[in-house]
């Protein structure tokens, strides 16, 4: 589903290259785990995958079912199944979560040439999707991520990831700032998303989150290439290791 | 200056340009720089400022400059012990550079104004005016007599403090200092305006600051409440150039200080502190333009005022932003607190922004004394008298305590404990 | 990040292109020759058969206009004026004074229903549909339950025609022209006219006061609650006139009113002029919640053309515990001068003004307000928005003032600029003026770019850069929009949507 070649990336204001020849492949129905240390370029990773301009690509490819999606803007490749879930989901100050959904939902849909939900479809499945999160309905008439707290922001961010159904879901550090009660919320409605036709791609620094949405793969981040994949035992590695040996074993 | 006719002169107007028909020849400079001085005192002659000048709005100088004392040549004015102790002292005593008592400093070049205007070395285009309601600039160019130009050179790191010290004796002064700061140099100056009696002081403080320099300016003004202040700082900063200005406003019948600071380098950082504290039948305007003119530049400032009696208190800042300032950030904020019901506080925070990519803000308040933290104090049986100087106090001491010189700071808090001590 | 080259490209082309009202009306017109002198003024006169004191009044406005000189101070540059070559008076031949709907000229209310105005009463009698998207809005609790709009039109320089005159008139309640007001109750004219806006007030109010030909009256009697929304649209239609309406409310003591008012006019190549003055006067208790959409030609692309729109508006809360609440869209205009102010007189009275503005091409705003503070315990509050694309210049200029007697004054502002590319300037100047020390004033002011990040996390969930934007932007003015009666809401929604239609590539 997903494929990346020798992918070279930078940030465009002042040209430091984060992402240095990257590869890695990711198969429908599969979870991924991107594991790495600080500063190794997995929310990079994520920020390419989504198309955000503030970085160049100048080097490789990332196919999404076989085609080249580095020139769509981020629109088109969220209407094409690409979800990515912020670390530090935006505030958008005054634009309610219901109305923002419903955009968001809408915009989708017509991207695909489907019609607009009903009011009463949409109000549906918002309800169906926030009980399974165990969210309150009155959070989502407030605006959008303003004043949630982390917790809240990252389950808002599931919320969005099922309401979508993206193909591709990408996850960045969706564990962070989480306490154990919200993290398996967060897991369980990330593993009822696992299906043979979705791939997930999570990426996290702490073996952590992978207890809870055990990956079918494990690949490691240093200076901007994946220097070793695995299975889900590499994160137990890691995890009882740390990063140091993984990297003197790949310089 | 005024655009309108002025259908007659006022009695200052008036004592202004016959001062300068009587001093003409007894001012240094010739040339490119008597040019200057005939181009200001024309402004002069077209009428002060009024309110319907914008940048005058709050500070009607026709009005309030009721009369212009006569130069007094036999008036003494004595050389002050320093703010801070150990500090090289540069006194220009009623007007003129006191030039027995230069300091040596290595790395630092000081000539009086008087010898640099007359030799001719002095760069006449340093007496051109601001835009053209620039009265201050207009007043103290036509007169200008004395000052010092001072010259730091790249790489020095001043260990002592300079202080500039413009002392009054009653009568009028004009004096400038023109400083040129070269690149990477480090320096705190402290400019003293002081003295006594029925003053007309003008004073203009010009820097260059070079790359990469740290420049700490502290203006002191405790003129006597007879005497009119009009002064004016203007600086321009290099690339990354850091210039913390701090004005401290405690003396003065009626005070206009001007502060004009163009952030012309990238990465340049300026900062301004001020605090005022009025009392008695006076007004003090403080009035600041800054311009960010090039991408990545940095500002921020926080100003404030106590006023009490019939004191009247003004804050003006504007914050230009030009187009191809992108990444500018620029605060502003100014908070008063007015204690009197016969005391007046006007402000005019402006932001006049051309680039997109910036974050610009200001904020001002007027209030009162905050009930709930007085009552706080007196339920812990502080009178109110006390308590009320105690959140008077710490509402200033906070801007100052942000400096971060001990010796400094104790020095200014010694200066508000006076000052509350007079007015409080 | 500075805006990407094609959005600047794009915000280049919207506007103006996209003015949807600008098509032209064709009417006989009675027209007045171009120019102005005291001859105009007794020809408008005469045509509105105004009793000599209401000439006498025009003429010494006249008089003093001729002895002024037009302002300069605010931040707005134009070519001169020349005030001989604009018609002062056109008005459509099918007046005076259509009884009903069926005598207004169907050209007329053809234009109106293009301008989407309820006009006709069956539709109005069907309420304006609520749409859909408010289900989302369950927390918006500031619905306006009615639906129902009572419309007084104003074509030109006439009022043409007003709806639900019966049945405000069994609530007490006089909704007019205020030409017929003039004939009809000289007695209340008389009294208010000119008297929150003297015939000195200013150059362009003063002008209005000389020559202008029509506008709305509403009257609320002590004690009633208007019991509907009382609407007016101004259309500029003519050629080279200018339009110079007059609008006078007067709210008795504890009754209240809600007001509304919309512009549009059709695209030119010259600049129009329009000179409105508008008078509110909130007795005891009485609340007056005046909203406005302006969406006047804008002028095109290359800022050719708009119309210049220089107003005068002040509410004077006379009565202890009044309210005067002031809302504006303004999303029109080659040029807008307009300061909506509120004198607050009365003790514990309060003022509000909420204000979005958006500019675009070539539009040049200078707008906001003035509280001035005379009574006791008076309140104030001030949102403004501005928004600034392509080439425009966005200045919000604020006057807070509280006097020596008006203790416990209290003043809110806050005003929030956002920036769409970089060639368009947006400026804040605020006065603020404190002569007591039991006032308390805060001001808030920002300036900034629509958030890259903000941009990105939208456009991640599907929603192409144009939607986006505009869902910001929406979101930018939420606290404004509020503040609408719903039907405004919606449409000011939309509005603030097409002028930023095709503002990214």
């Amino acid at each position: 589903m997903l494929e990346i070649k020798n992918l070279h990336a930078r940030i465009a204001e002042d040209g430091t290259e984060i992402i240095r020849g990257l590869n890695l492949t990711v198969k429908a129905g599969e979870v991924a785990a991107i594991m790495g240390p600080n500063g190794s370029g997995k929310s990079t990773l994520s920020y390419v995958l989504a198309g955000r301009e503030d970085y160049e690509v100048t080097e490789g490819e990332i196919l999404y079912n076989g085609e080249s999606i580095l020139e769509m803007d981020p629109a088109e490749r969220a209407a094409s199944g690409i979800f990515l879930a912020f670390q530090y989901p935006m505030e958008i100050p005054g634009v309610a979560t219901m109305e923002f959904l419903k955009v968001a939902m809408n915009a989708q849909r017509k991207a695909r040439g489907e019609e607009p939900l009903t009011i009463p479809e949409f109000l549906k499945r918002v309800k169906a999707a926030a009980g399974t999160l165990d969210m309150d309905m009155a959070m989502l008439k407030r605006p959008l991520n303003v004043g949630f707290s982390g917790g809240e922001k990252k389950r808002a961010e599931i919320l969005q990831m099922k309401l979508l159904q993206p193909k591709l879901c990408v996850l960045d550090e969706t564990d962070s700032g989480l306490d154990i009660d919200a993290l398996k919320i967060v897991a369980d409605g990330v593993n009822a998303l696992r299906s043979p036709d979705r791939a997930i791609v999570v990426i996290t620094h702490y073996q952590r989150l992978l207890e809870h949405i055990v990956p079918d793969t494990v690949h490691v981040l240093y200076k901007g290439q994946v220097i070793k994949s695995g299975d889900k035992s590499l994160a137990m590695e890691l995890e009882a290791n740390g990063y140091a040996g993984i990297i003197e074993e790949a310089a | 200056m005024n655009m309108h006719a002025i259908p007659q002169r006022t009695s200052a107007e008036t004592a202004l340009i016959d001062a300068f028909g009587e001093r003409l020849s007894l001012l240094p400079g010739d040339g490119e720089i008597m040019v200057r001085r005939d181009e200001a005192i024309e402004r002069l002659k077209a009428g002060l400022p009024t309110k319907r000048v914008e940048s005058w709005h709050y500070t009607d100088l026709r009005r309030l400059l009721t009369a212009v004392p006569q130069y007094d040549g036999s008036a003494k004015a004595e050389v002050l012990s320093p703010i801070l102790e150990g500090s090289a002292v540069l006194p220009v005593l009623n007007g003129v550079a006191a030039t027995n008592k230069l300091p040596t400093l290595d790395g630092v070049t000081i000539q009086p104004l008087a010898e640099k205007l007359a030799d001719g070395s002095f760069a006449a285009a340093a007496l051109d005016l601001y835009g053209n309601d620039d009265a201050v600039g207009a007043l103290n160019t036509a007169f200008v007599a004395d000052g010092y130009f001072v010259d730091i050179a790249a790489g020095t790191e001043l260990a002592t403090p300079l202080e500039l010290q413009n002392v009054q004796a009653g009568g009028q002064t004009h004096v400038r200092f023109p400083v040129r700061i070269g690149k990477g140099a480090r320096v705190t100056v402290l400019e003293r305006q002081a003295g006594e009696g029925t003053a007309l002081a003008s004073s203009v403080s010009q820097l260059l600051v070079g790359d990469d320099a740290e420049v700490l300016w502290l203006i002191e003004q405790e003129q006597a409440d007879t005497a009119t202040h009009l002064a004016q700082f203007k600086a321009s900063l290099g690339k990354n150039a850091k210039l913390t200005l701090f004005v401290m406003n405690t003396g003065g019948k009626l005070v206009r200080q001007e502060i004009i600071v163009d952030a012309a380098g990238e990465g340049s950082v300026f900062t301004l502190r001020g605090v005022n504290l009025l009392a008695g039948d006076t007004h003090t305007d403080v009035t600041m333009v800054l311009d960010h003119s090039v991408p990545h530049t940095t500002s921020t400032e926080v100003v404030r005022y106590v006023i009490t009696d019939k004191a009247q208190g003004v804050f003006q800042g504007r914050i230009n932003v030009a187009q191809k300032a992108q990444k500018t950030d620029a605060k502003m904020a100014c908070n008063t607190l007015l204690l009197s019901d016969d005391g007046e506080f006007s402000v005019k925070p402006e932001l006049e922004i051309f680039a997109d990519d910036v974050q610009c803000g200001h904020g001002a308040t007027v209030t009162e004394i905050n009930h709930d933290h007085l009552f706080y104090l007196m339920a812990r049986g502080v009178d109110e008298k006390t308590a009320r100087g105690l959140l008077v106090k710490a509402f200033v001491a906070e801007v100052i305590e942000e400096l971060e010189d001990e010796a400094l700071v104790d020095a200014l808090e010694a200066r508000i404990e006076t000052w509350f001590a007079t007015h409080g | 990040m500075p805006a990407v080259q094609e959005t600047i490209d794009q915000v280049r082309k919207i506007d103006v292109d996209q003015y949807k009202y600008g098509f032209e009306t064709e009417i006989e017109m009675d027209k007045a020759p171009k120019g102005l002198n005291e001859d105009i003024i007794r020809l408008i006169s005469a045509k509105k058969d105004e009793p000599e004191w209401m000439l006498e009044w025009r003429l010494g406005a006249f008089r003093r206009w001729m002895t002024l000189e037009e302002p300069k101070w605010a931040r707005v540059q134009y070519p001169e004026i020349d005030f001989q070559d604009i018609h002062y008076y056109a008005a459509p031949k099918s007046t005076p004074g259509p009884t009903s709907l069926d005598e207004v000229d169907p050209e007329l209310l053809r234009t109106y229903e293009k301008l989407g105005i309820p006009l006709r009463e069956q539709e109005i009698l069907a309420g304006v549909q609520k749409p859909a998207a408010s289900e989302l809005e369950e927390a918006n609790d500031n619905v306006y339950k009615s639906g129902r709009v009572a419309v007084d039109a104003v074509f030109d320089s006439v009022s043409v025609v007003t709806t639900f005159k019966k049945e405000l008139a069994q609530a007490g309640v006089i909704f007019c022209s205020i030409s017929e007001a003039i004939r009809e109750h000289p007695e209340l004219v008389k009294k208010y006219l000119g008297s929150v806006v003297p015939t000195t007030d200013n150059y362009y109010a003063t002008l209005n006061s000389a020559v202008f030909t029509d506008g709305s009256f509403v009257f609320v009697p002590k004690g009633v609650r208007c019991p509907m929304e009382l609407s007016t649209y101004f259309r500029i239609n003519e050629k080279g006139t200018g339009q110079f309406e007059r609008t006078l409310i007067i709210a008795e003591e504890g009754s209240y009113v809600s007001y509304l008012e919309g512009c549009t006019a059709p695209q030119r190549d010259e600049n129009q002029l329009h000179a409105a003055v508008v008078e509110l006067i909130a007795l005891d208790d009485a609340e007056i919640k005046y909203s406005t959409v302006q969406n006047w030609y804008p002028g095109d692309a290359e800022g050719k053309g708009g119309i210049y729109n220089f107003v005068t508006k002040r509410g004077d809360c006379r009565g202890d515990r009044s309210k005067i609440s002031w809302t504006q869209v303004e999303t029109g205009s080659a040029i807008t001068w307009k300061y909506p102010s509120c004198i607050l007189r009365g003790d514990d009275s309060q003022g509000e003004f909420y204000s979005i503005a958006v500019s675009n091409g070539y539009q040049q705003i200078d707008s906001g307000t003035k509280m001035i503070h005379l009574g006791k315990n008076t309140t104030s509050r001030v949102i403004s928005k501005g928004i600034a694309a392509g080439f425009s210049q966005n200045t919000y200029r604020g006057q807070i003032s509280a006097h020596r007697k008006a203790t416990n004054a209290r003043n809110f502002t806050n005003c929030d600029s956002l920036l769409i590319g970089d060639q368009c300037g947006a400026h804040t100047v605020p006065y603020i003026e404190a002569k007591n020390s039991t006032a308390q004033f805060e001001h808030e002011a920002t300036t900034s770019k629509i958030s890259e990040d903000q941009k990105f996390y939208v456009m991640q969930r599907g929603i192409p850069e144009e939607e986006a934007i505009a869902l910001i932007v929406n979101g930018f003015v939420k606290d404004v929009i509020q503040e609408l009666p719903m039907e405004f809401a919606v449409e000011a929604q939309k509005l603030i949507g097409i002028s930023l239609e095709g503002s990214v590539g």
